[in-house]
């Protein structure tokens, strides 16, 4: 992979905890990080390790960073971007492969970002400078989905994951404490998860299992688009059980459920992308709680068309009461008011990409390198993660 | 006013941005924009031109397998045992002609996988295959009932073991028996995917139409750009499919500075010894795709040479996999032809930016192209 130079932005070289002899939080490496090692490398290409270069820390902590989402750069490369309110690139770090959905913990102040499906590792950075970033790889017959989220207390990471050979989803729990450990898993209770979003209490996961069957073997291609299996859990994470399933109703079975995020009153909101007959007209967007029945929210049928029959990203304003949703295939942004679902705003916006609650109503990024009206040189990926609490 | 040309329209696309504006309005400003003449004449020379023959010719060679495996459970002999192999391999040549195309009808009923499940990684097809084999397992000898089987026993993998594995060579005689029946029930359940597959194409008002005819109202594709859009993934994919599915299973690579010495047992159809034979076919398949559906029309005039490129390189990945000859053990123990497939890899991962960002983003799809599949 090339390595970049003399690009005036701040390329960081990345420390990583990659080498037998480094220490990483404080620890040395123990056996399992070296087959990850091992398997990262293979993956990675040694030339691109070799690359990483000097240690100069990711400004992740820097105040004005508010931002973070995941890019590819003119030369193909892929990295993480930590970004202004306004939109500007305040630093940003190179990443083996293209990288998809982010999180961050307010308490631990670390950041994840994923790889994107079928992807096979994850980079955990310190927001506060402490320690250097972690690699994390998938383990034997699991693959990421390319979303995830720390637990409450900052200390676990939960990752939604493939269990290839037995088409099931599962949530892969790390242990911050141990270099990120795989420390255990339990299921989504569904096929194909994609995103999901943690209760505020941290006892309960929302997971939107998009009920699309893929195989490694199989790349990308959607194995079993005539009998989808979508819907929405709830899984406690004290013990990995079953709280609820929303499996979705027959005639929208080929509506993925794939983005979600929560509200300030613990409503879970997601968002749909539709793998049925392109001139059909299924509702894109939902919300529930704990204890009810899915609700859709009957969007105008104009907007519906605009969004092209893909949601490919969502977020809550949890201060303001909005729901921010943006459609690449579609070409723009919307804005709904929680609280009554009515559409408040429709921006156009080429291949808008990410959505994040802003200060005042949403940050949208775009694939053709708009971050709210602040052009980089990028081709900024789906998912844009807000670096602060709330 | 050329050097200016580019900062203008700059300009104009943040001013699109920035302000709502109308969808067409908005997209009519960009510096590159999908022809919107061009693609559906381009989209219907992929289907009359590639995909519709490339399926007849699936079902061709599928009758003539059934048929030659039925003739040899008929009267096994070295000659018919020979008859049934090459005309197995004459549908590996016909699959991997048309296997690039994983959408649609390929993709419904699990087709793609029934036809075809590779890698095995873990032998669990091998051994399904082994244990009908060893119990002789008559629901495995009807077409019907084999149907409901696993997807690794009644694809090409399994009749492969069946016509060159272990216990092969009792095919040629009575006691090959059950073995030749197994193989028939796959033969023709090959046929049988294979008929599905070009009567879902053939149906005039089916797939094939909204391939030709993007617009409202059509069900897969509203505009012009999704058409080109899912046409370009088409090659993209395909190229990844090579390249990540079907070479890299049997072998990765220097890794870590050392050359990977090799899995020549995990590499597709080293039994038969169509390893790279069928490798050079995906090639020829997406390269005549490209040509016979006229994609370098997509391109705007000052960009044609990205056409040029990407044949180049078509040409070049072919020569390379049709130097390999043989086993692929063998190959993978010869240092010129390891080269050779680290040759391979390296062209198609650079042919897969050309197609994806070169191509893509200079007939008007950008970044967006690859980057909303799905995610």
């Amino acid at each position: 992979m090339a390595r970049p130079s003399s690009q005036g932005e701040g390329w960081a070289g990345l420390c990583l905890c990659l080498d037998s002899a480094d220490v990483c939080h404080g620890k040395r490496m123990n056996a399992k990080n070296l087959i990850d090692r091992r398997s990262f490398v293979k993956m990675a290409g040694a030339a691109w390790v070799a690359a990483l270069g000097s240690r100069g820390a990711f400004a992740l902590e820097r105040t004005d960073a508010v931002f973070a989402s995941a890019f590819m750069a003119p030369d193909g490369s892929y990295g993480v971007a930590t970004l202004t309110e306004e939109g500007e690139i305040v630093d940003r770090t190179l990443l083996p492969a293209r990288a998809h959905g982010m999180a961050f913990s307010p308490v631990s102040h670390r950041a994840v970002a994923f790889a994107r499906r079928p992807g096979t590792y994850a980079m955990i950075f310190a927001c506060d400078g402490t320690a250097k970033p972690v690699i994390i790889t998938a383990a034997e017959g699991r693959h990421f989905f390319g979303h995830g989220c720390f637990s409450a207390d900052g200390r676990l990471l939960y990752a939604t994951e493939n269990d290839f050979a037995a088409n099931r989803g599962m949530v892969g729990i790390y242990d911050g404490g141990q270099d990120f450990a795989r420390i255990g898993e339990f299921p989504t209770y569904g096929i194909g998860p994609h995103d999901m979003t943690l209760s505020a209490d941290g006892s309960t996961l929302a997971i939107a299992n998009g009920g699309i069957e893929t195989h490694p073997d199989f790349g990308r291609a959607k194995l079993n688009l005539d009998h989808m299996e979508p819907s929405l859990t709830l899984v406690d994470t004290a013990t990995g059980a079953l709280i609820e399933k929303h499996a979705l109703p027959p005639d929208l079975r080929q509506l993925s459920t794939r983005h979600v995020d929560i509200g300030a009153d613990g409503r879970i909101w997601f968002g749909c992308q539709y793998e049925g007959a392109r001139d059909d007209l299924p509702p894109l967007v939902g919300h529930f709680a704990k204890g009810e029945a899915l609700a859709f929210v009957a969007l105008p049928e104009r907007t519906t068309l605009a969004l092209a029959n893909y949601v490919g990203a969502i977020a809550v304003n949890r201060h303001e009461e909005l729901v921010g949703l943006t459609s690449p295939k579609g070409n723009i942004a919307v804005t709904l008011d929680a609280r009554t679902g009515r559409v408040l705003k429709e921006e156009r916006i080429v291949e808008a990409a990410g959505v994040a609650a802003a200060e005042h109503g949403f940050a949208v990024s775009s694939y053709d390198g708009y971050f709210k009206q602040h052009r980089s040189p990028v081709a900024w990926d789906q998912h844009i993660v807000r670096l602060s609490a709330g | 006013m050329r050097l200016a040309l580019p900062l203008a329209l700059g300009l104009l696309l943040f001013v699109a941005v920035a302000a709502p504006a109308p969808a067409q309005e908005g997209g009519a400003l960009l510096p590159r924009v999908v022809d919107e003449a061009a693609v559906p004449g381009v989209m219907a020379k992929a289907v009359d031109g590639f995909i519709l023959p490339g399926y007849r010719n699936l079902a061709e060679t599928t009758k003539a397998l059934s048929e030659a495996t039925a003739a040899l459970c008929k009267a096994p002999s070295a000659a018919s045992l020979e008859a049934a192999r090459s005309a197995f391999s004459g549908v590996v040549q016909s699959w991997s002609a048309i296997e690039i195309i994983r959408l649609g009808p390929a993709l419904e009923q699990n087709r793609f996988e029934r036809f075809l499940f590779y890698p095995d990684r873990k032998s669990t097809g091998l051994k399904q295959v082994q244990a009908i084999l060893a119990k002789g397992d008559e629901s495995a000898t009807q077409a019907e009932t084999l149907k409901a089987k696993s997807v690794a026993v009644q694809g090409l993998g399994a009749l492969e073991y069946a016509l060159y594995g272990t216990g092969a060579e009792t095919l040629s005689g009575k006691q090959g028996d059950f073995r030749c029946r197994y193989g028939l029930a796959i033969s023709e359940n090959l046929d049988t995917i294979a008929g599905e597959l070009l009567a879902e194409w053939d149906k005039p008002d089916g797939i094939q139409a909204a391939w030709k005819q993007p617009g409202p109202g059509n069900p897969l594709f509203r505009d012009n750009k999704e058409a080109a859009t899912e046409l370009l993934g088409v090659l993209v994919h395909g190229v990844e499919m090579v390249k990540d599915q079907r070479l890299r299973p049997f072998y990765a690579g220097a890794v870590d500075g050392k050359r990977d010495p090799g899995h020549p047992r995990l590499a597709i159809y080293w039994r038969s010894v169509n390893t790279m034979p069928s490798v050079s076919t995906n090639f020829r398949a997406l390269q005549k795709l490209f040509d016979t559906a006229g994609m370098e029309s997509l391109l705007p005039a000052d960009s044609r040479s990205i056409a040029g490129s990407i044949n180049f390189l078509f040409k070049a990945l072919i020569n390379a996999a049709d130097r390999i000859n043989g086993p692929i053990d063998a190959a993978l123990a010869d240092e010129r032809q390891r080269s050779t497939l680290d040759f391979i890899a390296l062209n198609t991962a650079d042919l897969t930016d050309r197609l994806n960002r070169d191509f893509g983003g200079a007939i008007g799809l950008g970044a967006g192209f690859s980057f909303a599949d799905g995610d």
